[in-house]
């Protein structure tokens, strides 16, 4: 049964349409990634799946059914916009947030005292959040997200307002929650990261699901639109063959619609071509984000 | 413990446990009372010139004089000298050595009058203490018992037909308590009220509303809020209470008044069953405002139009006081925004019939029931809308909500 199973939901404000007949569904202990540009839908489907709005149409099932008031202990929720009460100590902020999970005192106190620590936050504990910088209170979002150490995390943009220390430390939690065979659920438009964490992903365009499925089936999906060679000998023109790009030694090639990568093989060998490599280039999640959101390509 | 409690605790913590709270929730109202008593007493004993007074008796009534009996504090005992003639209290009143002097003719005891020179104003607390001084010595050979009564005056004491309420006219200050105690109700209403308005909308400022939503249901969040709320507006009470039981306690056997202070039965109801629903109704209104607004700011504005009916009857005090018991006067009790202050208005005032009082508290009931729900609905589809205000026609349309 999957962690998660969001099937044809839709929800519209007024006359938008945010989420359009959207369907994924996220599987037990899986670091799955939502993927998709500002505007998206992406952050509309989380409240969707978290029972904050009220689909017009769809089901959700969370945790192996609907969600109820119960299921939501069993779930860390992290918003893209970080929410703390400024005006109270960091510690009693946790407190109240643990305290809203189900924790007792006592397991609040040992839990952040702990958290606190491995994020070097111990000594600011006392401090009233708004006196805490930026990349601590985002560090202080993440522990109050894990504190009731949920069964399903969600986190929206969790590496925004970090620097490269910070997220390094943001990525391990999350590998090392996933390890621990937390389902995960990684909301982000970092695509490098998604793509160095998630197994599985679906993108979101307007609303709509434009691609969905395991990271290394949609990148071969991709593939075979550019090939890469190295060659001592210079290519100026080869039929099929869009744009030539050099790129550190080798050479890009940009197929037209159309082309395969076999035709330009048979290409290069027709003239002689000197080949020291030749390659089918797997394109990275940047480009098929760019040409799917440019291009507006649905492969589901 | 139910996550409910858990916001009412952080909400009352939040509130009660700052600088903010203790300096202008806490002091203001004790320190303004402390303040006007003060300066009361400061007004009334530089109004006491203790200079002595002259008299010239030609009459023989103060030939063996007694004492008055010593003036209530804050007064101070203005010293009576008795001089042989007009031109020896002439010449002290010259010199200053006393403020003024009285001359008795031969036949004041005749004709009651008496001639008094002074040459500044005269204050009313000498004037007094010589009057007094007079009346013990006209009334020093009766019986003291009668003598007493005639110098403290009848106690007229009107009584309602039921004989259930009395106001004596020593106490007149007890038809002011209820007045007085609506009013503090009321401003405690809206400071904490305000409270919670402004938790509502930086909760939806500072986004933490979105974390707080996937921990509660909104209907445990609102509750709590409301329960937190109101826990601070009656520690609020209970300690402005207690500052103004303190100084009455304390002040009792000197200052007389106090002494006559009561709060009758029917205050105490009309606090339970009217204040209290209504304390429930305006912080459910200021929960729906902090749900509806953006910042901070607007939800002023939209207190100021709710406040504006409760402060009404204040306004119509001379209507109210000429008349408690007319269609107007009933009117305003009935209608839930008006209720609270018109009712203890009346409550001073006159006899309120039961029926009115518990139609008064029933009406009060449904309408913050029926707030409570509309506050929850606002939440519930206003608690993520930011930069934006929630227009009152998208709280009724019908819509799924969370």
């Amino acid at each position: 049964m999957p962690a998660v199973d969001i099937s044809h939901i839709s929800k519209s404000f007024g006359p938008v349409k945010a989420v359009d007949d959207v369907s994924f569904s996220v599987e037990k202990g899986e670091l799955f990634g939502l993927l998709g540009p500002n505007g998206a839908g992406k952050t509309t489907s989380l409240r969707v799946m978290l029972d904050i709005f009220k689909p017009e149409a769809g089901s959700v099932g969370i945790l192996g059914g609907p969600m109820n008031e119960a299921k939501k202990d069993r779930i860390g929720y992290m918003p893209e916009e970080r929410g703390l009460y400024q005006d109270i100590p960091l510690d009693r902020c946790l407190a109240y947030l643990g305290s809203l999970k189900g924790l007792n005192p006592v397991e609040v106190k040992q839990r952040s005292a702990a958290y606190l620590e491995r994020f070097d936050l111990a000594a600011y504990k006392s401090k009233k959040v708004k006196e805490l910088s930026k990349g601590m209170q985002q560090k202080a979002q993440v522990i109050a997200t894990l504190l009731h150490q949920p069964e399903l995390l969600i986190v929206d943009e969790p590496f925004g307002g970090l620097d490269p220390v910070n997220t390094q430390t943001v990525k391990d939690l999350l590998l090392e929650q996933h390890r621990k065979g937390v389902t995960i659920i990684l909301c982000s438009h970092q695509m490098h990261q998604v793509e160095e964490l998630c197994d599985r992903i679906v993108l979101i365009d307007h609303g709509k699901v434009m691609l969905y499925g395991a990271l290394h089936d949609i990148r071969h999906q991709f593939s075979g639109h550019s090939v890469t060679v190295r060659t001592g000998d210079l290519i100026t023109t080869l039929p099929g063959v869009e744009r030539i790009e050099p790129i550190n030694g080798t050479v890009k090639l940009h197929l037209s619609p159309g082309t395969a990568p076999q035709d330009i093989l048979r290409a290069l060998v027709a003239r002689n071509i000197n080949l020291e490599q030749f390659e089918i280039s797997m394109p990275t999640l940047d480009e098929i984000f760019i040409r799917v959101v440019q291009g507006r390509e649905v492969v589901a | 413990m139910n996550k409910l409690w858990h916001v009412a605790w952080h909400e009352y913590r939040r509130h009660v446990f700052t600088r903010r709270f203790v300096l202008v929730g806490l002091l203001s109202v004790p320190l303004v009372i402390l303040v006007l008593v003060g300066l009361i007493f400061l007004i009334l004993s530089l109004d006491v010139n203790t200079t002595p007074l002259g008299y010239v008796d030609f009459s023989g009534l103060l030939d063996n004089p007694v004492s008055a009996p010593a003036p209530l504090w804050p007064d101070k005992p203005v010293p009576v000298l008795p001089f042989a003639n007009e031109a020896d209290a002439r010449a002290a009143l010259d010199a200053g050595r006393i403020q003024a002097y009285y001359v008795l003719p031969a036949d004041y005891l005749s004709t009651g009058q008496l001639r008094v020179v002074h040459l500044d104003q005269l204050k009313s607390s000498p004037r007094v203490q010589f009057y007094d001084f007079l009346s013990a010595n006209l009334l020093k050979n009766t019986d003291p018992v009668i003598a007493n009564r005639l110098v403290k005056g009848a106690e007229i004491i009107v009584q309602s037909p039921d004989g259930t309420r009395n106001i004596s006219s020593k106490n007149w200050f007890n038809v002011l308590i209820p007045i007085v105690s609506g009013i503090a109700f009321i401003i405690a209403m809206f400071s904490t009220g305000g409270y919670l308005m402004q938790a509502v909308v930086e909760e939806k400022e500072n986004r933490t509303m979105e974390v707080i939503i996937t921990s509660v249901s909104p209907n445990q969040l609102i509750a709590g809020k409301i329960i937190g709320d109101i826990s601070v507006g009656l520690s609020q009470m209970i300690l402005w209470l207690v500052f103004i039981i303190i100084p009455i306690l304390a002040f009792r056997n000197s200052v007389t008044f106090l002494q006559g202070i009561q709060i009758g039965p029917q205050t105490l109801v009309l606090l339970g069953f009217v204040m209290f629903p209504a304390f429930v109704l305006v912080s459910a209104m200021m929960a729906a405002i902090g749900a509806t607004v953006s910042e901070a700011r607007e939800g002023q504005q939209m207190v100021g139009i709710i406040s504006l009916p409760i402060w009404v009857p204040y306004m119509l005090t001379t209507l109210l006081m000429s008349n408690p018991n007319s269609p107007l006067a009933v009117g305003l009790s009935l209608f839930p925004l008006t209720a609270p202050l018109t009712m203890l208005m009346r409550d001073g005032l006159t006899i309120l019939p039961a029926w009115q009082i518990a139609l008064s508290s029933a009406i009060l009931v449904l309408t913050a029931v029926a707030t409570i729900w509309l506050a929850g609905r606002a939440f519930r589809i206003g608690m993520l809308r930011y930069g934006k205000r929630l227009k009152l026609r998208e709280i009724f349309a019908r819509q799924k909500v969370y």
